[in-house]
């Protein structure tokens, strides 16, 4: 509907960026922008609504709720967990990713290649049948219901996306500035160090959005491995509101609000530093 | 070069080399979570692929991803065409457009289902003030696939914009001022220059996220559980439930598997073939 | 550059290879652990419980396990709840990975699946010390006999999900009409209780496992269910049609929600809360549950045949084979279950409590509703075994499985005839427990 609208624009707007401040057009298209983000948010906006709303149905805008959930659930305990794993997440993929879309970029042989193409069919095996052999494997390590195992997994699932992410903008380094620290005698893991590592910033902080992404919102691996209260993420502590008689919507939308607020944060402040599009770039190959 | 790139691989294999041996195991044996059971070669695969659930699940995998894939691709193209130009705010708008694929699916989940399950849901409140009837969207096994492909195509098309905008940032300019002086139509200019450039992001772009819809799990069983009555059940939902509410581990593992390996056949062949394809 | 990426593919492929076989080495040593001796700690016994209610049950069953003071080289107690949500999935893969518990409650048939599969402790020893200390006679009729197979006892009762008809008082009134007693008046009382502009049978399709249970019910008030007396499967009957095809006129009549395919189960709740519901089938506490004396327990209805009858399933603990002390286990079953009268006494449970000395108490018989479904609806309850007498795994598979969701929901959809309905569950659930 709003897409064949759009392509409908499409027709009449030219595309360009030149200077002659086409101004009315500015406005139209701000005002069709913001209809689009109006009907999309809909959803999102309704969880707000209803955080702030009292259970008593008055409809009053109240933060009883946000107590509620903070003084007598285990909220804040969740959400520490998933901080931690989260942020263990990212670190440790950025840590093993970027190394390795250093050696995807620059590494031209079969072996490469291939590696490239197994991370991508590895991207598509569905979770669901690799969980179960998972857990019983964690299991014995002593790594199911702990916060670090998960931790593990998501640094194992969010791997391919994050390695070409980094491929694709150690791509955009030219060769030629470590091959001549290489003549200065720097070794290949000093120069990836110190002159690659340095110059992909950008890269380091798209991979490290996407990674934390994926961790924060991950639900069905959680709802696996972490079995305790004690290690709840919130996506799998938010699932404990929804008892067998009622769900208290107060406290869920509250929940649900705490829950959105950290990515959407990082998001409009790092916003300008992601990029997915380098990934199509990097899995292309040039 | 090669200490660069071990941790990587030690971690593909701890995460993924083991479970899909198991898998496989599993796949061939008519055991459950907790025994091995006895081999019984191809028996599960027989079973699963006679079984009417199979078929049913795989015509709407296929619809919901084409949905999916196709959908979020055209909203987000549009949305990315129009960010190309001058907008005012355009920074804010991107992020507020971009809030769908930011929320864990958990909450967006939980919202949608607050808006549309039940009487007293807002859109069949509206529904009914409109003088449409009662309209309840996850009762009726055709609106329900409509409303879980509806949900996968607003889940998805922040993604599709980013990698769109991504893209049509790197068409020059100059290319554009020459097809003016040239005197192409807008439409000209975005059939003519515009496509062929965003043609191979845009293909990675499909296939990528045939993989993704294919693979969603958490979308469609937070809200419809795969129902009514199996109708929105993809394959991945069809193994879950085959494995945890049937407790048939062996047939669940054989329908993942055969999604798995259809899935990264199709997906290794349109990945070489763009790589064959040297658009430029 | 080339000279480096041959370096890099012979120390990888080299490398490759013995990640493999340290992979292929792992795996077969936590296949050997997985397979060896009992890993549960002593010292500590597990006990793993489901959500029965809201966070106060779980705060005063906490309690209520904590309390057993040790037996054997056991000394304490850990308590966790499971999360109803894929609670299947977490008892196995907990079990297969020997970090289960010892001791747990569970879905209604759990025990006779794990006891298949040789993960539960037979309770037939601890079942005959309960005759010396008075517990074996306190057991409501029937209940023990539902955890028997040809092996043994598989658990032990400790309460029961039963399922009986409510009305809305108010409702009634307002549409001029009497509580219903057989079939035929349920059908004319709800079409002028949604003439009025009610539901007049709420009930829920979606996830969970209300709707499913409802048509259980009417099944075995109608004399079926999905057995015959042998124990085989046998759906397309008489019997089953005529509930099929009443529940279709039913929904065709406007008795149910057009949304009742998707309701959930805690839709139904608030249904039942915003007076929007005239009639329909619930577990024990529904006036408890809303704070509502308005709604109240109906007689059992007479089917076609003059049949009456409902479903129970009979809740249980069950005791692993993975435990610090056998011992231990039935000392704290023992315990749990002669303590366990305050989870009633509270009010925190919505199930009838498997012992009579509970069932009696004053804080039970408070409700007339308890007393009503003490005497007139637990007498006449059936398990989903019936018309056969035994419970067993395969049970586990249909209760909460898809083919029972799959049927309830396509008789609520309306668009069905009796008989194609009922062939299709019949061949859903075969394809399910003849593996």
């Amino acid at each position: 509907m709003t897409t064949t609208q759009l392509n409908r624009k499409l027709g009449s707007a030219p595309i360009r960026r030149n200077l002659d401040p086409a101004d009315r057009g500015k406005w139209k298209r701000f005002w069709l922008l913001i209809a689009i983000a109006a009907v999309a948010l809909v959803p999102i906006a309704g969880t707000f609504v209803l955080s702030l709303r009292g259970n008593n149905g008055t409809g009053d805008f109240t933060l009883e709720n946000f107590v509620h959930v903070i003084v007598d659930t285990q909220v804040v305990a969740w959400l520490l967990n998933s901080l931690q794993v989260t942020l263990a997440t990212v670190v440790v993929s950025v840590l093993v990713a970027a190394p390795a879309g250093y050696v995807l970029s620059r590494g031209r042989s079969r072996l490469v290649e291939g590696y490239s193409l197994l991370l991508f069919v590895i991207q598509s095996l569905p979770v669901i049948t690799s969980v179960i052999p998972l857990f019983i494997l964690f299991s014995g390590m002593g790594l199911a219901d702990n916060l670090i195992g998960i931790t593990v997994l998501y640094v194992g699932s969010s791997m391919s996306v994050a390695t070409w992410m980094m491929a694709s903008y150690m791509d955009g380094i030219p060769g030629s500035l470590e091959e001549a620290s290489w003549i200065d005698g720097a070794s290949v893991f000093g120069s990836f160090w110190h002159i690659v590592l340095r110059n992909s910033l950008p890269g380091i902080l798209s991979t490290a959005i996407f990674t934390f992404l994926m961790a924060w919102n991950d639900y069905l691996v959680a709802s696996i491995f972490l079995r305790s209260s004690g290690t709840f993420t919130l996506p799998i502590g938010v699932q404990t509101f929804f008892q067998q008689h009622s769900t208290d919507w107060g406290s869920v939308m509250a929940v649900a609000v705490i829950m959105m607020l950290p990515p959407a944060l990082v998001f409009a402040t790092m916003n300008k530093y992601f990029s997915v599009g380098g990934v199509a770039g990097s899995l292309a190959g040039r | 070069m090669a200490v660069l790139i071990a941790p990587s691989v030690i971690l593909l294999l701890l995460t993924n080399a083991y479970p899909i041996v198991y898998a496989a195991f599993q796949s061939v044996h008519d055991g459950s979570l907790i025994n091995a059971g006895d081999f019984v070669g191809l028996d599960n695969f027989a079973r699963v692929l006679s079984g009417e659930a199979f078929w049913k699940a795989a015509g709407f995998t296929l619809v919901f991803t084409i949905t999916g894939v196709f959908g979020s691709w055209l909203a987000g193209l549009g949305i990315a065409l129009v960010l190309q130009q001058k907008v005012p705010a355009r920074g804010l708008i991107k992020t507020l457009l971009l809030l769908p694929w930011v929320v864990p699916v958990v909450v967006s989940s939980t919202s949608w289902n607050w808006l549309l399950s039940t009487d007293s849901s807002p859109i069949p409140t509206l529904f009914r003030s409109l003088g449409l009837g009662e309209v309840r969207f996850l009762s009726d096994p055709f609106l329900a696939q409509v409303t879980v492909c509806l949900f996968i195509v607003w889940l998805n098309f922040p993604f599709m914009m980013l990698m769109m905008s991504a893209a049509l940032t790197s068409v020059d300019e100059s290319v554009y001022e020459a097809a003016k002086i040239d005197g192409a139509s807008p439409r000209q200019q975005f059939m003519y220059m515009t496509l062929p450039i965003i043609a191979k992001p845009t293909y990675i772009s499909w296939v990528l996220m045939t993989i993704f819809c294919v693979n969603e799990f958490p979308a469609i069983y937070l809200l419809t559980h795969g129902g009514p009555v199996g109708s929105t059940s993809t394959l991945v939902v069809l193994a879950y439930r085959t494995v945890f509410q049937n407790f048939q581990t062996g047939p669940g593992v054989a329908i993942a598997f055969i999604m798995t390996i259809a899935l990264a056949t199709v997906a290794t062949f349109l990945f070489r073939q763009i790589r064959k394809s040297r658009v430029e | 550059m080339n000279n480096n990426s041959s370096l890099v593919s012979n120390v990888s492929r080299r490398g490759f290879l013995s990640l493999a076989g340290a992979a292929a080495l792992t795996a077969s040593l936590s296949a050997c652990a997985a397979g060896g001796g009992s890993s549960a700690s002593s010292g500590t016994l597990k006990f793993w419980d489901m959500p029965w209610g809201t966070s106060v049950y779980a705060t005063e069953a906490e309690k209520l396990a904590k309390s057993f003071t040790g037996a054997g080289n056991v000394k304490d107690v850990s308590y966790q709840q499971v999360l109803w949500n894929g609670f299947n999935e977490t008892y196995s893969s907990a079990i297969a990975s020997k970090t289960g518990p010892a001791v747990s409650t569970g879905g209604g048939f759990q025990a006779f699946q794990f006891a298949a599969q040789g993960a539960v402790e037979y309770a037939d020893k601890l079942i005959e010390s309960f005759k010396s200390n008075g517990l074996y006679d306190d057991f409501l009729p029937n209940v023990l006999d539902a955890m028997k197979t040809p092996q043994g006892s598989v658990a032990v009762p400790w309460a029961v999900d039963i399922q009986t008809l409510w009305y809305r008082k108010s409702v009634l009134e307002a549409a001029d009409v009497a509580a219903p007693t057989t079939w035929t008046e349920f059908i004319e009382a709800g079409k002028k209780i949604a003439a009025k502009g009610y539901y007049a049978w709420g009930i829920s399709g979606g996830s969970g496992n209300f709707g499913p249970m409802a048509i259980l019910s009417l099944m075995i008030n109608n004399g079926g269910g999905l057995f015959n007396d042998g124990g085989d499967l046998d759906i397309v009957t008489d019997r089953n049609t005529e509930t099929s095809e009443f529940v279709i006129e039913a929904v065709k009549a406007g008795l149910t929600d057009p949304g009742a395919v998707s309701l959930k189960d805690d839709d139904l709740v608030t249904q039942w809360t915003n007076k929007k519901i005239g009639m329909g089938f619930y577990y024990v506490g529904l006036d408890e549950a809303i704070g509502d004396n308005d709604v109240v327990v109906m007689d059992p209805l007479k089917g076609p045949h003059g049949d009456t009858g409902t479903i129970q399933y009979v809740n249980n603990i069950m005791m692993y084979k993975n435990t610090p002390s056998q011992e231990a286990s039935e000392a704290f079953v023992t315990h749990y279950l002669q303590n366990m009268k305050v989870l009633w006494e509270k009010k925190l449970v919505s199930q009838l409590p498997a012992l009579k000395s509970i069932a009696g108490a004053s804080s039970f018989t408070g409700s007339q509703s308890n007393v009503a479904i003490v005497n007139k609806w637990q007498p006449i309850a059936k398990t989903l075994a019936t018309k056969g007498t035994q419970s067993s795994a395969k049970l586990a598979a249909i209760d909460g499985g898809q083919a029972m969701a799959d049927f309830c929901q396509t008789l609520l959809g309306g668009k069905t005839d009796a008989k194609s309905a009922l062939t299709k569950l019949e061949s859903d659930i075969k394809a399910v427990v003849s593996s």
